[in-house]
């Protein structure tokens, strides 16, 4: 099972476009206690349905709540605590992708070489997975970028990356 | 407690001030300390974006500098006809799930 570490921003996204749930069953999700106080504290759970859902997930023990602990690495890049955290924590977690909607956030995994994820690629590979039908895909694909604020072109491009890997599992079909 | 301040303002946009807070019958200086406000809240909120929008800030740092929740993010954007600071090469960098 893969494991996804996720700061706040790719938590909120991934629960707006319906797909924490069905991403919880797939990967193995943690997140640091610090984004989970961004996201899902008393205060927010009542007033975001989504972070009820969060909240929720956590009690099940669907998203693991754990912290990176003590580290000498230096981040010269500035980022907010939850960041930090959830980064260092994917850092340190073996084999782990780290999962986030930030541009800086992803600058700063990228000086650490730390493998990242945005949430239309994760959409992407749920549907690759064949966890999430076209149609669900899609769905959410135009939430990323209506609710989520993605730029028309990552969803352009997005929707091209679903539609070949729905052509080559037809073809493929086809071939057998 | 306030503080006094000087600051040079263009004849014409003084005169217009003290047109308005005449016919509204409002106190001078109260007028100017909430146009005040409201014009740096609006002011830091765009620079902030701006730097965000530039990479230079994250989401969170955004919202922790503007006392926003992370969840209203989007819709800040929203409002400003904005998108995440995700680009194109950072969709196709972006690690599979073997």
């Amino acid at each position: 099972m893969a494991r996804v570490v996720t700061d706040s921003s790719a938590l909120i996204l991934l629960a707006r476009c319906t797909l924490l749930e069905i991403a919880c069953e797939i990967f193995e999700i943690s997140a640091p206690s610090a984004v989970v106080s961004e996201v899902a504290s008393e205060t927010m759970v009542k007033k975001y349905p989504d972070a009820a859902l969060i909240s929720d997930l956590i009690s099940k023990g669907s998203i693991r709540v754990q912290d990176p602990g003590a580290t000498k690495t230096n981040l010269s890049i500035s980022l907010h605590h939850g960041e930090k955290q959830a980064l260092l924590l994917a850092l340190n977690m073996e084999g782990s992708i780290f999962a986030t909607d930030d541009g800086k956030a992803i600058k700063a995994a990228r000086f650490l070489r730390v493998p990242f994820i945005i949430t239309p690629r994760l959409l992407v590979e749920l549907f690759r997975l064949q966890k999430i039908s076209f149609k669900k895909g899609r769905g959410s694909l135009e939430k990323l970028g209506k609710i989520g604020r993605y730029s028309p072109e990552i969803i352009a491009d997005a929707l091209v990356s679903l539609m070949e890997e729905k052509n080559g599992k037809t073809n493929n079909h086809k071939n057998t | 407690m306030a503080r006094p301040t000087t600051i040079r303002i263009p004849e014409e946009l003084l005169n217009e001030i003290d047109q308005l807070v005449r016919e509204l019958s409002l106190d001078r200086s109260a007028y100017l300390r909430e146009v005040l406000r409201k014009g740096f809240e609006i002011d830091k909120q765009d620079r902030l974006l701006e730097k965000y929008i530039r990479g230079e800030l994250s989401q969170m740092e955004v919202c922790s500098q503007m006392n926003w929740d992370p969840w209203e993010f989007s819709d800040q954007l929203k409002a400003r006809n904005m998108h995440l600071n995700v680009d194109l090469e950072d969709w196709l960098d972006a690690s599979e799930i073997g």
